[in-house]
């Protein structure tokens, strides 16, 4: 693979902001967090604002539209935010910087972000790639509720309810999305909800049972993605609270 | 019309009347829709068409700039549906909380229009029925029949009550502004939509008060204010206020700001204090500078379990945000705000 150059080191102020075009047209903001490079996404996930106009303090990121706010070193959302930072790992060589590759949609999305390498590794092994056209149905009403699933790209939708009395429940389009939680879940064998492709996307699907058992092997990682879990469903199904 | 709307979290179904704007049929619904301005010029609001057809009521919106044309993409406070909709959100979409002011649309009468400054009018809204709202909160306001609504936050609380009062600054280009500049309206009838706005503020609150206000964004501010009075809320919390002028030529509420418990300055951003201000106004204080400015300089040390409202032009509130950010460190939930834009 061709290395891609992303800036140079000096580019980026001290605790400050940049945003770079890689060949090919990639966009991203390169922040400088006291002398440690962490790249991401240019534009916020909210509302299509450069990130590079947001407001910086060297380790905290707020988007000046909204105030939707990031840790820049893992992308996880503070605050209001309601969605993660996609991050770009980057490799520095000398006095340059360069896109590492892509990160996992296990290691962007909100439930598995930033946990140790050993145990996204371990999740990722127990995981299967699968794409699917559009239109295909993932699961329906009823089915068992063995896996979840992470989005990597496309979209899914959700219908709750059966036959004629069908309503849309929300759906997803963000990379490292889950779904499907049930799966991880004690008391919820099958699905409540039927889930269906509206474009044609790529999904990991991973085993409840397996998946609890690598977080089994490191409780505190593994209570840190139950919090994370928890928070989830809140969101998904409680009201605005005080927001 | 029925609209059908998808959130990221679920979906809703709502009725629009004939050329009711989406955003409006929604709100008035109970449902939590996303929306900052409400008036077409900050984006927020923002939907995705997935069928049906919808009237743009203002093609040449400045919020049209955060919405792509060719993804179906539309402001739903600019926008009426012409038959049945389905729309898509990309937010997650809530129901109002039990007990929040649910906005209407009500018909008022103007009174009392009177100038308060050089360029400001203040004036009372008399309301057909009972309104509620929030301190802090603001209404939609065009003179009857005249389509395109421009926001104003009420200066005054009351549960209950009819009256709301405004003040509005002349603008050049202000649809409303410059009707209400035109000739004496007393008497003249409104339609309005509301109360809108998330800046705002109730007693159980419990924290210190922190207002920085510039020009007009004293409106809200002043709604807080009696809120808080009416509570003593000063008697177990510390509150400052900082209002923004030009220079004494553009003040106005003065007295009514002496009459608080709170710790008010004025700050004259192109003028030296006169010695005059201090002599006539012993209570508030006087600065010299750029209201954001001030506001730093006097609050330095003083973060401590604070609350901030911001008001008033985009770039005030901007440099406003930025010192409680970066130097108050106040958490985003501690700083509402409010674009006078």
């Amino acid at each position: 693979m061709s290395k891609h150059l992303v800036c140079r080191v000096a580019d980026v102020p001290e605790n400050g902001l940049k945003e770079c075009e890689v060949e090919g047209g990639l966009k991203l903001v390169v922040a400088n967090a006291g002398g440690e490079f962490y790249g991401f996404q240019s534009q916020c996930p909210h509302q299509d604002v450069p990130l590079c106009e947001g407001l910086f303090d060297g380790s905290t990121l707020t988007c000046h539209m909204h105030l939707w706010q990031w840790d820049v070193r893992t992308g996880a959302p503070l605050g209001l935010a309601e969605a993660p930072l996609e991050r770009y790992p980057l490799v520095r060589e000398g006095d340059a910087l360069y896109l590492g590759g892509e990160a996992t949609a296990l290691d962007v999305g909100e439930l598995f972000n930033g946990l140790p390498p050993r145990l996204l590794e371990k999740l990722g092994g127990s995981a299967k790639r699968e794409g699917h056209p559009a239109g295909a149905v993932l699961y329906r009403p009823g089915d068992p509720a063995e896996d979840f699933f992470v989005l990597d790209s496309g979209r899914v939708e959700f219908l709750v309810g059966r036959g004629e009395r069908t309503a849309p429940g929300g759906f997803m389009l963000k990379k490292g999305e889950v779904f499907g939680w049930a799966a991880l879940l004690d008391g919820y064998p099958a699905r409540i909800a039927s889930a269906r492709c509206l474009e044609a996307s790529s999904l990991l699907r991973i085993n409840g049972k397996s998946a609890l058992r690598v977080l089994e092997s490191d409780p505190a990682a593994g209570f840190a993605v139950m919090r994370r879990l928890a928070g989830l469903i809140a969101r998904y199904l409680a009201s605005s609270g005080a927001r | 019309m029925r609209v059908q709307l998808n959130a990221r979290n679920r979906g809703y179904a709502f009725e629009a009347k004939a050329g009711e704007h989406v955003l409006y049929a929604g709100l008035r619904a109970g449902i939590d829709l996303p929306y900052e301005c409400a008036t077409g010029t900050c984006g927020t609001c923002k939907a995705k068409l997935v069928s049906g057809r919808v009237r743009d009521g203002w093609p040449g919106a400045p919020g049209k700039k955060f919405v792509k044309p060719q993804a179906n993409e539309f402001l739903m406070c600019q926008c009426a549906a012409e038959g049945p909709l389905t729309l898509e959100v990309s937010k997650f979409v809530y129901e109002m909380e039990p007990g929040a002011c649910v906005p209407q649309t009500c018909a008022g009468t103007v009174r009392n229009p009177r100038p308060l400054t050089h360029d400001v009018i203040g004036f009372a809204l008399e309301l057909e029925r009972p309104r509620d709202f929030d301190a802090g909160q603001f209404m939609l306001l065009a003179p009857a029949g005249v389509s395109g609504y421009r926001g104003y936050s009420m200066c005054n609380f009351a549960r209950g009550g009819r009256r709301l009062e405004f003040v509005v600054k002349r603008k050049p280009d202000g649809g409303f502004s410059q009707w209400l500049f035109g000739a004496n309206r007393d008497g003249a009838r409104l339609d309005s939509f509301g109360p809108l706005g998330k800046a705002t503020f109730d007693p159980a609150l419990g924290k210190n008060l922190l207002c920085i206000a510039g020009g007009s964004g004293i409106a809200g501010m002043m709604s807080i204010l009696a809120r808080a009075a009416a509570a003593h809320y000063f008697d177990r919390h510390k509150g400052w206020l900082f209002f923004g002028i030009r220079s004494m030529r553009d003040a106005f509420f003065l007295k009514e700001l002496s009459a608080y418990a709170a710790e008010i300055t004025v700050a004259l951003s192109e003028q030296d204090v006169p010695e005059a201000a201090k002599r006539d106004w012993p209570t508030l204080r006087f600065e010299q500078g750029l209201v954001h400015d001030v506001a730093r300089r006097s609050m330095a040390g003083r973060y401590r379990d604070v609350r901030a409202y911001v008001a008033g032009p985009p770039p005030a509130v901007d440099a406003a945000i930025r010192v409680l950010l970066l130097e108050a460190k106040l958490t985003t939930d501690n700083i509402r705000y409010d674009k006078y834009s």
